[in-house]
Parts: structure tokens; sequence; C-alpha cells
């Protein structure tokens, strides 16, 4: 079921949207792109810093507030569901990773919430992005799965495909035209070509074994020398999932809150313990955890990789850490 | 709605025993009726104990688990929460969620022999165990208990000792790494692996159940597979930093495994090929 957006239209999804979302939306800031409820959509960004997984797991929440001498205990929830617009599918695929970890045996109440209720408009990536290497893990640049409705860039237009039932009541709504079979298949090779055009990527052959048998390995230590362990990588990964949480207390000392932010394998006091202990007290032990937690024990704990290939990571590491580099060198290759 | 399992129930402080100058044992009960008929844990499972406005952490739950009354967490005075816990009086009203974790394989261990190797606070977890194999003691096999702390005045539940001793088929050997000037110690000196000399368990069928300090359990493993104890009879509980007890907060992971979901207790086997420990 495909249809045609005209590009001058799309500010009426937005709008349309607006009325039961909070709409995230790419929008330009600086030179860099952002997801945001506000501003003009930029549906031909690249990439954006923070990933829009912070619409579903915000990088700070109120989990429940509290008051101390009675006990009393309310929980927080969303006024709003939350509705993204122009995910790319790199960034789709790793909510389907976040499901994985927070609809699972256990089930986060708050994520789940969000996700149920949110709607999600994915675009194709029609022009491949500087560091990402999606192809790798079958994460883009075209989207299989896991949107409501998914766009792809046909120059004046958009092809609109409907990937939900809440997606196509939204499209009747809209009153969208049909698509030919020539915008389905225009859009088709756009994306193939997208595709062909990736320059990098992660050979994921044989790459588990590989990996298991390089959990002692010099490079760990070289990549030491090189991280600032400014954790970073963490903020702008959109399947990096961990988090603390902290009790914030009015100056009565008796109502307070319970809060979750998001938290970084990079940082020293991650893996500290009781009286000063510390599992992952040197650098090269933070990274290792982070690169190997992506590619090795995520497929053990998921059966999939952790990682999308969304690039954000080398963009803005200050010392430009890449994942392809590593297995790369962990291969024995270059 | 779903519960949400991040709220803590409110649990009423019953008796508090102090067990050594650091260490107190504290007996809760859930305040609300149906919290309590509910609650049902296994030997070496752990809640998450909250005090609002300091925060939250896991410990394990040291009581019978049979009995449906209470339950007790034994907590040495060592940070932030367990400085506040210390300060509380019987009466006073905490937060508690869980039970979480896997705990030791009882079930499987049924016509084994057991030995228990602990030290310092690392015998709160075992409690369990060993009331459980007291009350079915015709399910179990011999019954040995190393138990290692490092002063006389370091050791938990010191007056139970003697009733542990009267289960039948049952060896406690006690040792501690120093004994400071004017205190009597008829037991051994030294840490707890110096009483594998005198170990009676024979490893053909038997398992360890070890738990202290990582450092300790590191040296115990060795000994014990150098005295033939296979990799996969060897149970550990292992201990890192949490915040959700579910398996999402991402805290607790050891390489794939997460301490508070596919743990506490593991085998050695499963931990062996695993970074960041010092195992």
């Amino acid at each position: 079921m495909a249809f045609v957006l005209p590009k001058s239209e799309l500010r009426r999804v937005i709008d349309e949207l607006s009325k039961d979302y909070r709409v995230f939306r790419p929008v330009a800031k600086g030179s860099e792109f952002v997801f945001d409820e506000e501003g003009e959509p930029a549906m031909d960004y690249d990439t954006t810093i923070l990933p829009p997984k912070k619409a579903f797991l915000p990088p700070e929440e109120t989990m429940f507030t509290f008051k101390r001498e009675t006990f009393h205990v309310e929980e927080v929830t969303d006024e709003k569901p939350v509705a993204v617009v122009g995910i790319h599918p790199c960034d789709l695929r790793a909510l389907h990773l976040l499901d994985k970890v927070f609809t699972g045996e256990f089930v986060d109440p708050y994520y789940m919430r969000r996700r149920q209720s949110g709607f999600v408009v994915a675009i194709n990536c029609v022009k491949p992005c500087e560091h990402g290497f999606c192809t790798s893990f079958d994460a883009g640049p075209g989207a299989k799965e896991g949107y409501d409705l998914l766009l792809t860039d046909l120059g004046d237009k958009y092809l609109v495909e409907v990937g939900s039932d809440r997606g196509k009541s939204f499209v009747d709504r809209l009153g969208l035209d049909s698509a030919s079979s020539a915008d389905v298949e225009k859009a088709k090779e756009l994306v193939e070509e997208a595709a062909r055009s990736m320059a990098r990527r992660i050979d994921t052959h044989g790459l588990v074994e590989l990996l298991r048998m390089r959990i002692e390995h010099q490079h760990w230590a070289e990549l030491e020398a090189r991280c600032l362990s400014c954790g970073l990588c963490n903020v702008v990964c959109p399947t990096c999932y961990c988090y603390n949480v902290v009790d914030k207390l009015d100056l009565g000392l008796n109502e307070g809150a319970r809060i979750r932010t998001w938290d970084s394998c990079l940082l020293l006091e991650f893996a500290e313990v009781a009286l000063g202990g510390n599992f992952r007290r040197e650098r090269s032990a933070r990274i290792r955890q982070r690169i190997l937690h992506k590619l090795l024990h995520f497929v053990d704990q998921y059966g999939e990789f952790g990682c999308v290939g969304c690039g954000r990571c080398v963009k803005y590491c200050i010392k430009k850490i890449d994942p392809v580099e590593i297995v790369e060198v962990l291969r024995g290759g270059a | 709605m779903t519960e949400n399992p991040f709220i803590p129930k409110p649990a009423v402080i019953k008796a508090i025993k102090q067990q050594t100058h650091d260490t107190k044992t504290y007996t809760l009960a859930f305040v609300n009726e149906e919290d309590m008929k509910r609650f049902s844990f296994k030997p070496g499972q752990f809640n998450i104990v909250s005090v609002f406005g300091v925060g939250e952490a896991p410990f394990s739950i040291t009581s019978d688990c049979e009995e449906r009354e209470f339950f007790e967490h034994t907590i040495r005075r060592v940070g932030t929460l367990t400085g506040f816990l210390d300060g509380l009086k019987v009466g006073d009203i905490v937060g508690v969620r869980g039970p979480y974790g896997r705990g030791w394989p009882l079930e499987d261990a049924k016509g084994t022999d057991i030995l228990i190797v602990a030290g310092g606070i690392g015998l709160a977890p075992l409690r369990p165990v060993i009331k459980h194999i007291a009350r079915h003691r015709g399910d179990y096999g011999s019954l040995e208990i190393l138990y290692g702390a490092r002063t006389p005045g370091d050791m938990l539940f010191t007056d139970e000792f003697d009733e542990w001793r009267k289960i039948s088929d049952t060896t406690l050997r006690l040792t501690v790494d120093a004994v400071p000037k004017g205190v009597e110690w008829p037991h051994r000196v030294g840490v707890v692996t110096t009483l594998f000399d005198e170990l009676s368990t024979k490893p053909e069928n038997a398992v360890a159940f070890v738990c202290g300090p990582e450092i300790m359990m590191r040296f115990v493993v060795r000994g014990l597979l150098e005295r033939g104890f296979s990799k996969s009879s060897i149970y550990l509980s292992m201990e890192r930093r949490m915040r959700c007890g579910l398996g999402m907060c991402g805290r607790c992971q050891i390489g794939p495994k997460y301490v508070c979901r596919d743990g506490p207790v593991f085998t050695y086997e499963e931990i062996a090929p695993l970074p960041d420990k010092i195992l």
C-alpha cells in the first residue's frame, strides 16, 4: 500500500500529528541537526547529534515522586504520546533493539507506554551519510519494518508506505493520492543505489566467534592511549540504554523524586562498587566493554548485533575512534 | 495497568540485631499484608532496599525462606545508603522491591554433598542455604561450612554456630585473618583457603557454594579446582552495583551476563570466560 505526499504537504503531516502527539522532527541547529519538538523539518538531514531514542527514553526522566514522611508514591506518566517524524532506518532498527531490552522478560513501563502509544514516520536514506555503515547490520539505508509510515524522497514528493493500521488510518485522514508503480519502483532504485554507494562497512561474517577470541588483545591498550573516556559515544548512540538512578529531595527533606538519567560505561564511576572497588578501572576495559557489548555481548543477550551502524560515535568522537577500524585491526587486517 | 516494578513497597523494621561493629541484621515485614503474603524467595535471591531521598541498592535475603511472616537482610555499613540504614530504628519504614535473581541451585543439588565457603559478609546469602538444608536434611549429603573473617569480631551469626554444628553430618570450620591481642580464638588463623587442608568434602558428588569478596573467591576457586572440583560444580554469588534489578539499567553487566537477572549465582564455568572480573 503506497501513497504520495507532495513535499509542500509535509507541514500538514506534522500539524495533523501535533493534535495528538508531541512531534519530534529533525531540525537544523547550527551546522548540525537535532530532533526537536519545534521548528521546520529538515528531512534531508544526514544525521542528528542525539538519536531519536530520546523521545522514548529521555536523557532524564522522573520515575515517581515521593513523600518521605508518609511513604506516599506517585508514578509519573506522560500527558501526551510521542511521534517521531523523519527517523532514519538505522535509528528505527535501534528502537527495535531497545524494545528487546525494555520489553523482554521484564518490562519497563515508562518505555513500553511510549512505544505502544507512539507514532513513527521513518524516512529512507537516498544518499549515504559520511560515517554510517548501516548495511553491515541490515539496518539501512532502507527501512524494512517497525514504522507506521515510511517516506522516500522522490524529488518533488515523498513516496509514503504504510506499515501499520495506525499508519493507514492516518493516511486516510490526510487523504493522500495512491502512488503509481513507477513511484514505487523509483523509490526502490534510489534506496538500492544508496546501498551500493555506502563506502563503510563492518564485515560481520564470523565476527562473533572472532571477537570471543579477541577479549584479550593488545589493541584495547592501544585504544586506551587514544580514548579520552569522555562518554560522548554513549550519549550519541541510538542503542546505548544503560541508565543511572538518583533521588532528588526538596529543601524540606520530605518531598522528592526518583530520577533516571542516561549513563555511560566509558566513565570511571560506571563499574565502581562499594569501598572504592572498580571492575573497569582501566580505560582499555571500558572501551572494550562498549565495543564488545555492541558487537559480541548483545548478540549473546538478544540474538542480534547491538550496533546499527549510524556512525555517530565516530563522527562525534574527538579522537575519531571508529568501530569499523577497530574490527579491521582485530581481524588482523589493515 | 500492570504494576510498576520500580516502585518499592513499604516495609517496617521489626527488629535490629547487631552482628558485628559495622554489620546489623534487620528483620523486616511489608506494611501491607497482601505484599507479605505474595512475597516468597529462594535462597541466594536478593531484594532492592530503598530509602527515599538517599537511594536504593541490592541486598541478599538472609532469612529462612520458609519463614513467611518476615524476612531479613544483614547489612554492613560501607557507604551512603548503608550508613543511613545503620541509623534506622525499630518501627522505621524502608522501601523494598524483589525478590530478584537466580539463587543457589538447591533443587539440582539434592542428593549431593554441599560445601559452603564464605568470607566475611559473604555468609549472609548462604545462611538461607544452611537453614534450608537443616529443614530438609534427608534431601542432601554431607554439609561442610568453611567460614573466614578478618577477626573473630567480624564473624556473623556466631550465636547460631552451635545450632549449625548440631545439624547431622555437618562440619563447621572457622578461620580469621588476624586475632587481636587479648582475644581468645580456638580456631585457625589465616585466609579461608587455609582451611582447605582440613577439607573433608569429596569433589566427586559435591557442589561448592562460594560467596565473599571477589579476590577471596578467586583463590577459593583455584583451590577447589586443584582439589578436583569441576568448573560447573562451583557456584559463586557475584556482586556488582545495580540500579534496576531487572536486566535493564546495564550497570551490573559482566560480559553478556546481567548479575541481577542471570545471577547473582553463577557457576564458575559461566563466569570464567568473561572479562572484567578478578576471579
